[in-house]
């Protein structure tokens, strides 16, 4: 068990800089998720850490110990590779077992911990055969088996579920969540799709070209995305983006899209007028846009009309693609909802949900209230005051 | 979501589909639309098989008949088969030396390029040293040195340290001489092992020197087959290096040199001659036989990134 600290490490492969100032803490025991797009640098952090590339500048911390230049295997860390990297002329024993005959551990503990650590993934069955010989599925675990195996300090993961099947992705990632209770260790789990970020970390790191992009809990980054990115990359389906003017019709302030405005509710108003820019960026997420006809009791309600253009029943919900002047957008309805396509329907925005991002920057704006852009607020999702958390350039992409 | 495909499941969905069975018309046509393809190589084959044939017959034929009739005619009665030719090559020619001298240079000389080359190409792939590419294109630009070129400079060397007319002179000239494309072969194999493979070692624990014994080694058996079977087949044929470095002495002379000196001696004698031809063909044909699965999959190494 350790904690793990990227003290502003950069990497640069030649001229290509594959991370910019990554400055992280992961507590002990936490469960820290990077997401991203391909090519953002989540895996080469997760390669800096296990020391598979060497760091241009920096520091990396494993519990106390710099590790800069310690060499992978005495970092005292496992690692499951997406392509789970079994080694085919072994049995699935062989394969628990390599990394402790590596150590010169006695046979008889050898058996006993690949023993152990087979059945607790399910595969003790499995033992005498080859990678080979087994499901996409089996051979994940047995991947999994030779990681735990160790006992190691951090316990990395590389995409493991990139591989399986949509079901068996599901399943597995709910084990994966429970190894992770059981073992009690720091998990650093690296993935490009928010599902597997949200449902199982303790906390996120967004990321995108080479940049953290925003750190914390799945809650926080999902109610409080600190830039048009993470509005954009968190939450599926994902947040609609508007660009609106913030204008004032007799007193009251209203974001003009064109085909429809949003009254800003009163309480919000101030702080909208305080920070305001004319041209602003508005997000809201498709299951704050109800039917009018179904509209929750007690939410403060903007009109939108917007004509249908696809209705999707998911059983309990319905997906409506619907358009207004040039913008295109999702909406997540009550499935009792009579819409049908090429109608126009009355629609409702919650705007105590909604987002409002400045376009230049591209970060949101009310911070107090609307969500705190990393950087600026000292990454208020972070547990550390230096840790950090991400530049406040605005340099994200959209 | 990254969408690599499962290898077993599709797989077993190709399984899975219905087996159509082919028409008759459908496999009349695929035949007749081969048939060019597979006389063209019948052709090839028995040009290629003719003269050989006809030096095995030759090879049991008597003297006198060698020097009378065609070998084609062998197979009118009476028919005339003898062993005496082999017997006499083998014990009167000293041939039985020449086969065991070739071994006694070829199997080691091969071992040592295979161990010294596995080492070089693993050095070349995994580890980071400073001008790797740089010089593994050095090691490659000495395939293209003509071999008559470093014998009187490496004759004078072997001279000054006593090796000359020793096997330790030829297993070190071979082994030189072979490593250029020996390193070129597996390099290209090691290389295109998965790289998380390595990794994964390396993160468990594993040094270069074992992850090399461990890991790489045991998943380059083809390739390494191929190898041996390219080297040892060069090393068993070669003449030009047992001779400059080993002299005619009967008592090093590899199977090559015996047979050169045998068609100087004995060139009107086309009853030895063939024999001996056939003796120095045997080891080769059998290891050929042996091991050619792997040498299809050698010539191949590292030509596709599998």
């Amino acid at each position: 068990m350790a904690r793990v600290y990227f003290e502003h490490v950069t990497k640069r492969f030649g001229k290509v800089l594959a991370l910019d100032d990554f400055h992280l803490e992961v507590t002990d025991q936490e469960f820290l998720v990077l997401v991203g797009p391909s090519g953002c640098g989540k895996s080469t952090a997760l390669r800096l850490l296990a020391g598979l590339e060497s760091i241009t500048e920096g520091s990396i911390y494993i519990g106390d110990r710099k590790v800069n230049h310690v060499p992978s295997k005495d970092r005292d860390i496992a690692m499951v590779f997406q392509s789970y990297a079994l080694y085919p002329h072994m049995t699935v024993f062989d394969n628990i077992a390599f990394g402790l005959r590596l150590r010169k551990t006695p046979k008889e503990e050898i058996k006993k911990r690949v023993t152990q650590a087979a059945e607790l993934l399910g595969v003790a069955p499995l033992l005498t055969r080859k990678p080979g010989q087994l499901s996409g599925g089996q051979r994940q675990r047995v991947a999994v088996a030779r990681a735990i195996v160790r006992e190691p300090a951090v316990f990395l993961l590389d995409e493991p579920l990139s591989n399986l099947d949509a079901k068996l992705r599901v399943n597995t990632r709910a084990e994966i969540s429970k190894l992770h209770h059981r073992l009690g260790t720091t998990f650093i789990y690296v993935t490009h799709d928010q599902v597997e970020a949200m449902t199982m970390a303790t906390r996120i790191a967004v990321m995108n070209e080479g940049i953290i992009q925003q750190v914390g809990t799945p809650q926080e980054l999902y109610e409080r995305p600190g830039n048009i990115f993470v509005a954009g990359f968190i939450g599926s389906p994902s947040m609609n983006l508007f660009e609106v003017e913030l204008k004032s019709d007799d007193g009251r302030l209203l974001l003009d899209s064109g085909p429809f405005q949003i009254g800003v509710p009163a309480d919000r108003a101030d702080e909208l007028a305080r920070c305001a820019r004319k041209h602003l960026v508005l997000g809201v997420r498709p299951e704050n846009i109800h039917d009018a006809a179904f509209q929750p009791a007690g939410i403060s309600a903007a009109p939108l009309t917007a004509k249908v253009e696809v209705t999707e029943l998911m059983g309990n919900e319905v997906f409506l693609h619907l358009t207004a002047g040039d913008y295109r957008f999702l909406a997540r309805v009550d499935p009792r909802t009579n819409a049908r396509a090429d109608q126009d329907l009355s629609l409702v925005v919650d705007t105590d949900r909604m987002h409002v991002f400045d376009p230049e920057s591209e970060l949101a704006l009310c911070q107090d209230d609307a969500g705190s852009a990393p950087g600026e607020s000292g990454a208020a999702a972070t547990p550390s005051e230096d840790v950090a958390a991400s530049r406040a350039e605005g340099n994200s992409a959209r | 979501m990254s969408a690599v495909p499962d290898s077993s499941r599709s797989l077993a969905a190709v399984l899975e589909e219905p087996v159509v069975p082919e028409k008759l018309s459908e496999r009349i046509a695929r035949r007749v639309a081969r048939g060019p393809l597979h006389a063209v190589i019948i052709v090839v084959c028995l040009i290629w098989m003719v003269p050989w044939f006809g030096l095995l017959v030759s090879s049991f034929r008597p003297k006198a008949d060698i020097a009378s009739t065609g070998w084609w005619t062998a197979f009118n009665p009476p028919f005339q088969f003898t062993l005496q030719n082999y017997a006499d090559v083998l014990a009167a020619q000293g041939l039985a030396r020449g086969f065991l001298n070739s071994l006694i240079i070829a199997v080691p000389a091969t071992l040592i390029t295979m161990f010294v080359a596995a080492l070089a190409a693993y050095a070349f792939s995994w580890m980071r040293i400073p001008g790797r590419n740089l010089l593994f294109l050095v090691v490659v630009g000495l395939l293209v040195v003509p071999i008559q070129m470093t014998l009187i400079p490496v004759l004078r060397i072997f001279a000054g340290l006593n090796l000359t007319g020793t096997f330790l002179g030829v297993w070190l000239a071979h082994t030189a001489y072979g490593l250029p494309f020996a390193i070129f072969l597996l390099r290209n194999f090691f290389v295109a092992l998965p790289k998380d493979l390595l990794e994964s070692a390396f993160l468990e624990g594993a040094s270069h020197f074992k992850a090399f014994f461990r890991i790489v080694l045991p998943l380059s058996v083809p390739s390494l087959a191929a190898l041996g079977i390219f080297q040892f087949l060069w090393l068993w044929n070669d003449l030009l290096v047992a001779l400059v470095y080993l002299g005619g002495s009967r008592q090093v002379a590899p199977l090559t040199v015996s047979i050169s000196n045998l068609v100087s001696s004995f060139g009107s004698e086309w009853h030895l001659l063939t024999a001996a031809a056939f003796v120095s063909m045997i080891l080769p044909l059998i290891v050929f036989f042996a091991l050619q699965r792997y040498f299809v999959q050698g010539i191949l190494a590292g030509a596709v990134k599998g």
